[in-house]
């Protein structure tokens, strides 16, 4: 399994093309931090998503779920025709995070759940002396989410150093820019006043995702940890990249041909 | 009825460590014996209940029994969407406690006072509704939610009306328990919560030929009980310190309908926030929940049969 991060966004794609379906981009920002994540860092059994000691990882913003099945594909948690029947009747694969498929830890899209849910399996590990680790992607419009701040509050007040947050800073919400939206100024700080270890890092360059997750645990702190990953929305697709409307814009056989194109360009 | 509830989470946290009581900052004396017995199974989760029922969530899938306490104008009602996704989607074991539910805070207003939690969490596919009238019923709906194994919200009204039963023998789960039982039964009373205690002195003044019915499992509801009581009665009277619009009333009704149509008569609380302050007896007025309204609503109901 490499997780190339040009597969992976071949095959959002596919299944974008396949479903006729939205959030593309937002599932493009998160490709380089999801492929680190299962490559280098996630503790899982390949034959069972869902092993009792696997450490977690929660897509809170469910709307880049695309990215994450995927991933899963890569791993053999779904097939070829889950990609391929993507959004047909009756299949099982939704639009947003779904915690009823193995590998899917929570049922998102509704924002600001996943945190609080990640927190309390972090706290869940802590209390059953496991090693287990707990992360959780959220993205940057999701956190003007109050419980985010409950959850980062409740994090550090309990020295739940086996928690990260792992914030996708794409710039951009459903609406628009978040600097026009809700202005949350330095997120870094904003977690640092909590009382996390943070760290910002490019999202799209792997060798420094993988040396700043592994810093930030290394740290030695009692402090949850809180990774800001600089990314862009749609990226890998030129013409995707930091257009919001890819938010919502579906694929036609067209555009899913100039994007395969794009994605290939980028590859040489 | 208090004592009754922090008897069972004592016994409940001694029987099982997997036990965690998560509160909201509410409670306060409720959980003295608690905190004594069981302290390393008590967390304060701070004023923050949409989080709180997040990590409850987390602590569930991590093999741990959350309880989680807060008053009813918060749990359920603040953290429905939580309450919905976080726990009763994936059926985790996961038992909320709404306390105060009704008027009981009768000089706070309305952001403390619950008149449709029963509506909002029965419509929530996996999760139980429970509603004691006293303390026999509290311990019994609590050890129910521990062996139920999934999402229960037990809700939790006014607590010094006084019991409803003198003894209590073991029953099933999701009974409806006769409290009363008419000479010649043409008319049934089901009442839940508070409300039992008044259908009980209601049906006494009126006459003897009343069954009473008391209601702590709403959902799942015994409904072949409830459809026999349908047909063996001429008109029922349903007693709920909720709105009249989605609670027991309401159940009752859907039941009837689709089974033995009967005449239901709500004494419930209309589609209002209260407007004046006072002792709680005083907010039953206002609403018409007193004993003498409800009993001179409920004589020429049957009057005009």
């Amino acid at each position: 399994m490499e997780f190339n991060p040009i597969k992976l966004r071949k095959t959002v794609l596919d299944m974008a093309f396949a479903g006729s379906t939205v959030h593309i981009a937002c599932a493009f920002s998160i490709i380089e931090l999801l492929s680190v994540l299962y490559k280098k860092h996630l503790r899982y059994r390949q034959n069972d998503p869902c092993d009792s000691h696997r450490d977690y990882f929660l897509l809170s913003k469910g709307h880049g779920v695309m990215a994450q099945y995927a991933c899963m594909r890569e791993l053999g948690w779904l097939s070829d025709d889950d990609i391929s029947n993507y959004f047909s009747d009756g299949s099982d694969l939704k639009g947003l995070s779904d915690s009823r498929i193995p590998g899917i830890e929570v049922t998102s899209g509704s924002l600001g759940h996943g945190f609080s849910v990640g927190v309390g399996l972090a706290m869940g590990s802590k209390l059953n002396e496991t090693d287990q680790k707990t992360y959780v992607l959220v993205g940057d419009g999701e956190i003007n989410e109050g419980p985010i701040w409950e959850g980062a509050l409740f994090s550090s007040h309990h020295g739940l150093n086996n928690f990260m947050v792992i914030v996708d800073e794409n710039g951009f919400q459903a609406m628009g820019p978040t600097k026009d939206i809700i202005q949350m100024g330095s997120i870094e700080s904003k977690f640092q006043s909590f009382g996390f270890d943070t760290l910002v890092v490019d999202g799209h360059d792997e060798i420094a995702i993988h040396r700043a997750i592994t810093l930030l645990w290394d740290s030695g702190s009692t402090k949850p940890k809180a990774l800001i990953a600089k990314t862009i929305k749609g990226k890998g697709v030129s013409f995707m990249e930091n257009d919001n409307s890819w938010h919502y814009t579906r694929l036609n056989p067209d555009t899913y041909k100039e994007a395969l194109l794009s994605l290939n360009e980028g590859n040489i | 009825m208090r004592n009754a509830l922090s008897d069972a989470l004592v016994s409940m946290g001694k029987k099982d460590s997997n036990i965690l009581l998560l509160t909201g900052d509410h409670g306060y004396a409720l959980f003295d014996d608690f905190r004594r017995e069981c302290p390393e199974q008590y967390i304060n989760v701070g004023i923050a209940e949409q989080n709180m029922i997040g990590v409850a969530a987390g602590l569930a899938r991590s093999g741990f029994r959350p309880i989680v306490y807060g008053l009813s104008a918060f749990i359920p009602i603040r953290v429905l969407e939580q309450i919905k996704l976080d726990v009763a989607h994936d059926h985790l074991p996961v038992i909320f406690i709404g306390d105060g539910a009704g008027f009981v805070y009768s000089h706070l207003g309305t952001s403390h006072q619950s008149t449709e939690d029963i509506a909002c969490s029965r419509v929530i596919p996996n999760l139980s509704v429970y509603s004691p009238a006293d303390r026999f019923e509290m311990a019994h709906c609590m050890t129910a939610a521990y062996q139920e194994n999934s999402p229960v919200y037990v809700r939790v009204g006014k607590s010094d009306v006084g019991n409803v039963h003198h003894s209590f023998s073991k029953l099933n789960r999701r009974e409806l328990i006769k409290v009363k039982t008419g000479s010649k039964s043409k008319f049934s009373f089901i009442a839940t919560g508070s409300m039992v205690k008044t259908a009980i002195e209601v049906s006494n003044k009126l006459h003897s030929e009343i069954d009473v019915w008391s209601v702590p499992f709403i959902k799942p509801i015994d409904r072949l009980c409830v459809e026999q009581i349908c047909r063996n009665s001429d008109a029922i009277v349903v007693f709920e310190e909720h709105s009249k619009y989605g609670g027991l009333g309401s159940l009752i009704s859907e039941i009837a309908s689709g089974s033995y149509p009967v005449k239901i008569f709500q004494v419930a609380v209309d589609d209002c926030f209260s407007q004046k302050c006072g002792t709680y007896e005083y907010l039953l007025k206002e609403h018409g929940l007193d004993f003498e309204t409800v009993y001179r609503s409920i004589k020429s109901f049957l009057i005009d049969l």
